[in-house]
């Protein structure tokens, strides 16, 4: 009940400044917005640029029919798979915290380090805590 | 400090409810009087389609690859231009010209290979020994960012011979839809070979971009031609919510960024007003969002329930949604196809039937009980 009210607070907050400020969605302005978000590396850009349609700022995404990344088992437990969905797509049925998901997830045509990036970014972003860091090598290995 | 908390409260209502349209038209379930043929598979993003005289397809595949498909099988077609299939761009959007016959040309959108970024471009070529020939520049859009978004981008003849194509606005919602000085956010109107007909609204403004013909658009990946009125409508991509169905009207604003029925990703307010006077109304939108793709209008006799009504594709919901349209509004909507996967694209062959681009699978027909 209580966290509930806090982030109804913080969310009316948030949109009352930015409405005030004029520049609401300026991704800078985002950016400065999340600071629940730590990890502000490339791989965050790289998030809002291809993954934020679908998966959405939170990492929750319309879970009845797209997976979550903020506390993805699939994410801590299928790290080579996780690497292989966003270095060429993901096709076919996966289960994603007890849910079954079986859309397809289109290639988003990034190289290596790119891909290396956003890992990083997932990995870390929201509640997720994985610290074991992806490295370019790695995502070299994982071959189609 | 009351005015203030009229203020909160106001945005605190539109808050709660953008991810909520009141009074909605509910989808219904699928009825399936029909069942799905595979025309051609082992196409992974079919992004657009069109036909030759012979019957045959053209299909393209986003990561770069132009198909031809015979008789259920495919083979490449060569000197396809090289596309910077990255995000949301790729090869686009392909047609052939209403006098094909005579002339041979087929149009093609694109996300071009260029130093500043990748921009969308509309070439058109000719078909010679399974090969692209003759390629010429209709457009190509500048624009200063780098960015991997919001290519729009469909392309449709009207009656009169004129050539429309939509551009979303790159993911610069700040300077591109409202401003008719950039490229990005409009549907674009063009005669066939390029030039710029004297009477699209912008000519002779300071600056414009003469080809303009609608702005204030997001990122339009349907269109097609009113098989009666002759009318061209388009559909774009909301935010998280706010897809539009429009009706293009020359020199119309469709308000984006300044209205919208939806929210941004990241659940910020884009706008708090959805209406204001000068910009267009949407003539259906969606919220929650059903990120559509494809556009066609039913005009064949081969499904008696759906002639005259509108197909859209969902690429988040994965179906086909029917629009009932009547007197200018949608009706009713029904589901079709309900989990096929990624709807892309969707046309009605020259032998009347209805031909899906699904992602993952390829080209499938819909076959009528």
């Amino acid at each position: 009940m209580s966290i509930r009210f806090v982030i109804v607070i913080c969310f009316i907050s948030v949109s009352f400044l930015s409405f005030k400020r004029g520049k609401i969605s300026d991704y800078e302005s985002i950016k400065k917005k999340q600071p629940f978000i730590q990890n502000t590396s490339n791989g965050k850009a790289l998030y809002e640029e291809l993954c934020i349609q679908c998966h959405l700022g939170t990492g929750q995404a319309t879970k009845s029919i797209i997976p979550p990344l903020d506390g993805s088992d699939w994410l801590t437990k299928k790290r080579k798979e996780s690497i292989h969905a966003i270095k060429y797509g993901l096709k076919g049925p996966i289960t994603v915290n007890g849910k079954n998901y079986k859309g397809n997830m289109p290639a988003m045509g990034i190289n290596d380090q790119e891909v290396t990036d956003v890992m990083n970014y997932i990995m870390t972003a929201w509640s997720n805590k994985q610290t074991k860091k992806v490295t370019v090598e790695e995502v070299a290995t994982v071959k189609k | 400090m009351k005015q203030n908390f009229l203020y909160l409260v106001a945005l605190i209502t539109i808050s709660c409810n953008s991810q909520e349209k009141k009074n909605d038209i509910p989808i219904s379930p699928e009825n399936k009087t029909y069942t799905f043929e595979t025309v051609v598979d082992g196409i992974d993003i079919p992004w657009g389609m069109t036909w030759l005289p012979d019957g045959s397809m053209l299909v393209t595949e986003k990561s770069g690859v132009l198909y031809h498909v015979k008789n259920k099988t495919k083979s490449e077609i060569g000197n396809v231009p090289k596309v910077v299939a990255r995000g949301q761009g790729g090869l686009l959007d392909i047609t052939v010209h209403p006098k094909y016959k005579e002339n041979g040309w087929i149009y093609i959108a694109y996300s071009s290979d260029n130093p500043i970024g990748s921009n969308t471009k509309i070439i058109r070529a000719k078909l010679q020994d399974e090969k692209l020939v003759a390629i010429e520049t209709i457009y190509e859009t500048t624009l200063e960012k780098a960015s991997s978004r919001h290519f729009g981008c469909r392309i449709v003849f009207d009656n009169d011979g004129y050539l429309y194509f939509t551009v979303g606005e790159r993911g610069n919602h700040d300077q591109n839809p409202q401003d008719i000085t950039r490229d990005g956010g409009k549907v674009y109107r063009l005669n066939d070979d390029g030039s710029i007909p004297k009477d699209n609204p912008f000519v002779g403004k300071p600056d414009a971009k003469e080809a303009i013909w609608t702005y204030g658009n997001r990122n339009p990946q349907g269109m097609t031609k009113h098989p009666v009125t002759g009318d061209i409508w388009t559909h774009e991509h909301g935010p998280q919510g706010g897809d539009e169905i429009n009706i293009v009207k020359k020199g119309a604003n469709y308000g984006w960024p300044i209205i919208t029925y939806g929210i941004d990703y990241d659940n910020t307010i884009i706008s708090a007003i959805s209406k204001k006077e000068g910009m267009e109304q949407p003539l259906y939108y969606w919220v929650p969002s059903i990120a559509p793709s494809g556009m066609t209008f039913v005009s064949s006799d081969l499904y008696p329930d759906w002639k005259g009504h509108l197909l859209v594709g969902s690429l988040k919901f994965q179906y086909l949604e029917l629009d009932k349209i009547k007197d200018g509004k949608v009706i009713a909507r029904q589901k079709i196809g309900t989990d096929i996967g990624r709807i892309r694209n969707v046309a009605q062959g020259p032998d009347g039937y209805i031909y899906i681009g699904v992602e993952g699978k390829g080209i499938l027909k819909i076959i009528p009980n």
